[in-house]
């Protein structure tokens, strides 16, 4: 992977959380058109820097790595965002992905070198295709969480009648709680079709549908979860705080297995910090 | 002679009470009329009257600083129907050059307004700026100090936090209410009682889009009555917690000695309205709802001294801005007055203002040597003052009619007349 350009990539997510920061606490709506170019910016240099290493030599082997893995994972996040951003103007989530953006990048060029070898069996077309449907739908719900992270402070501030700079930039709570229903509905598909193309790639790669891998255990827990939340939100009205929450927690199960659980709970499945 | 100034003379809410406002504004109607009688003050080169109810100003144009201030402060003395010079004594500030071009820009840009940062002052400014320019009595400085006013608040509105926030009870309410929902048009309010305060929040809530008011009153003549004003719905006071379903924002006014709501009551109708979010705003003076409401889920009291509190915030948010602002305007007070001097640079004007002025003084040291050689000082001094009057008065058309245009086309031409006819040089 070109190093070079993952940095200035990470250089670029850095400045546009600077801005997006800038946009949050100051009223000038300069700062929102700068953040989302310096993003976009940022995305065009994350591009050619897969597209790079698409074409090495065996560079084919998307996300067989960690930091593969972190770096495709950070580029699709800020696509989707930026695609949000193009239909519903939501410049405020750009604070929570930025950053997220950027520590995701630094982390891709901070973890090992090189290009990932992968087993042969896994040389499938269904392998991109897994990674894509699986990191997308975990995009969305790293958008889900930004939504839901906004509203629990935005909640807080109003429960407590303590007013801050921030409540000038967020949307209200219904609209914040009607995206957390928009991230959940499509995220929710995507990550089913990560886990079914992930099983049939066990079944490939391991023999079996469902081995009790960790990553499989993670996977089926958030599953779970997301599915129960969006059942709980379609039939039993929930909505608001505890929605936010759950949310948050799904997501962070994910996040923290990706970046950490690989160590904690070994398993086969690549693309995990090992 | 002397450069002309910008001078203001007026007064306002810090320095007159409201009944000497009074007196003194300017009616709408008869504003030209006064505008031509300002103008046609000896000293006075351009005017703009100003008359809010906040304050009563005067902006003007003189190449006599001491001789304009005291035309004007009789000129707004005259406006007191009641008593004389006298009702005025303390009550007038006088500004001239960078302070007067500094109280405008400050008056525009809501610093100086009675609730800091309020929107509505720079509106009237422009109104009254207008009403001047139609009556002919804008030149150039003022045509230009005007519309660098105008620009200066633009920028202070974007760039500082000053009109943001909003400081009454009624505005806070709505805000708060924006800050919950994403629209109100679609939502339902229910107004419990017949208080002032809780009349304003519904008013305001209207105005912002809320179409579906229910009103409620102990007694139902009542509650028929405001709704008839509200285009609302009158309901039953012992049926009004049936409707409550409906309401998203419920706004309690009544001076009822119990609680009209308790959180039970509250947990049930959020179970029938699938946890959609509720708004209550308690006006009362004691309690109108259990405030143990403020812990359900997705259900936010606030009672009048909470919205008082946030008010109170905002409020003090807006004076950390000021802050901000005031560096701003001293950035462009010292913007105007460097182009105001490079006004007085142009050579064709120095010159001009240069012949006349000597011809003026040698004509009025030939006279008062010789046919008039008899006068006393103060009789000598009148004369200095009308005829520095009439040179600037004289000058004034021509000088700025130069000075509008300083890319015209045309500009060559007229200095080049204006040389030959005057039989100017340059230095």
């Amino acid at each position: 992977m070109d190093v070079t350009l993952l940095k200035i990539t990470a250089l670029f997510y850095l400045l546009a959380t600077g801005s997006f920061v800038i946009y949050l606490v100051s009223l000038r709506d300069f700062f929102s058109r700068l953040s989302t170019s310096l993003l976009l910016a940022g995305f065009l240099g994350h591009t050619a820097a897969l597209g790079v290493h698409f074409f090495q030599p065996g560079g084919y082997s998307t996300a067989a790595q960690f930091r593969e893995a972190l770096s495709l994972y950070s580029w699709l996040m800020v696509a989707v965002y930026l695609l949000v951003q193009l239909k519903y103007r939501l410049t405020v989530l750009g604070s929570f992905i930025a950053p997220l953006a950027f520590l995701m990048s630094l982390g891709a060029f901070a973890s090992g070198a090189g290009i990932g070898e992968l087993p042969a069996g896994l040389k499938s077309y269904w392998l991109p295709v897994h990674v894509t449907l699986a990191f997308l739908g975990n995009s969305v719900f790293a958008l889900a969480s930004g939504v839901s992270l906004m509203y629990l402070l935005q909640e807080h501030q109003l429960k407590n009648k303590k007013m801050t700079v921030l409540q000038k930039r967020f949307p209200s709570l219904e609209a914040l709680d009607r995206f957390n229903y928009v991230f959940l509905v499509w995220g929710f598909p995507l990550m089913t079709l990560g886990i079914i193309t992930g099983s049939l790639l066990a079944r490939v790669q391991w023999g079996d549908y469902w081995s009790w891998d960790p990553r499989q255990i993670t996977s089926a827990i958030t599953w779970l979860l997301y599915g129960a939340l969006l059942q709980a939100r379609i039939a039993g009205g929930w909505r608001g705080r505890k929605v936010a929450l759950l949310t948050i927690v799904g997501f962070a199960v994910v996040l923290g297995y990706f970046l950490w659980g690989g160590s904690v709970f070994p398993s086969r499945h690549r693309g995990t910090f090992e | 002679m002397r450069e002309e100034k910008i001078l203001i003379v007026g007064l306002n809410h810090d320095t007159a009470p409201v009944e000497v406002r009074e007196r003194v504004a300017f009616d709408r109607t008869g504003l030209t009329e006064s505008l031509r009688r300002l103008h046609s003050l000896p000293s006075v080169e351009e005017g703009v009257i100003l008359s809010t109810c906040n304050r009563v100003e005067v902006v003007a144009a003189s190449a006599r600083e001491q001789a304009a201030f005291a035309e004007i402060r009789n000129f707004l003395a005259a406006q007191e129907s009641v008593k004389g010079d006298s009702g005025l004594e303390g009550h007038l500030y006088e500004y001239s050059g960078d302070a007067a071009v500094r109280h405008l820009f400050r008056v525009a840009a809501s610093l100086d307004s009675m609730v800091l940062g309020e929107p509505q002052v720079l509106g009237q400014l422009k109104e009254y700026y207008v009403a001047a320019h139609e009556a002919g009595t804008v030149g150039a400085i003022l045509h230009r100090l005007f519309h660098r006013s105008f620009s200066v608040a633009k920028r202070v509105r974007t760039e500082t936090g000053i009109g943001s926030g909003a400081v009454s009870v009624s505005s806070v309410a709505v805000d708060l209410a924006e800050q919950i929902f994403e629209r109100l048009d679609d939502k339902g309010v229910m107004l419990i009682g017949a208080g002032e305060m809780g009349d304003l929040v519904a008013r305001h809530l209207q105005r912002v889009g809320v179409s579906s008011l229910m009103v409620t009153n102990r007694t139902f003549e009542r509650a028929v009555e405001l709704a008839d004003q509200f285009r609302g719905t009158p309901v039953r006071f012992e049926d009004f917690h049936r409707y409550l379903t409906m309401a998203d924002l419920v706004v309690g006014c009544t001076s009822s000695p119990e609680v009209l709501l308790q959180r039970e009551t509250v947990e049930k109708v959020l179970k029938e309205r699938k946890q959609k979010a509720m708004f209550f705003i308690d006006l009362g003076e004691r309690r109108n709802f259990d405030p143990r409401i403020n812990g359900l889920d997705n259900v936010y009291l606030y009672n009048i001294d909470d919205l008082k509190g946030v008010a109170e915030q905002n409020l003090q948010e807006r004076s950390n801005e000021a802050q901000k602002a005031e560096e701003i305007v001293e950035e462009e007070v010292g913007g105007f007055l460097r182009w105001l001097d490079s006004l007085d640079q142009v050579p064709t004007i120095v010159a001009l203002r240069q012949k006349v002025e000597e011809i003026r003084r040698g004509e009025l040291e030939k006279s008062l040597a010789t046919s008039l050689k008899g006068l006393s000082e103060k009789e000598r001094q009148a004369l200095e003052d009308m005829t520095s009057a009439m040179v600037s008065k004289i000058l004034h058309a021509p000088i700025t009619r130069l000075k509008q245009q300083p890319e015209d086309r045309d500009e060559a031409l007229y200095i080049a007349a204006l040389k030959k006819l005057f039989d100017l040089e340059e230095k």
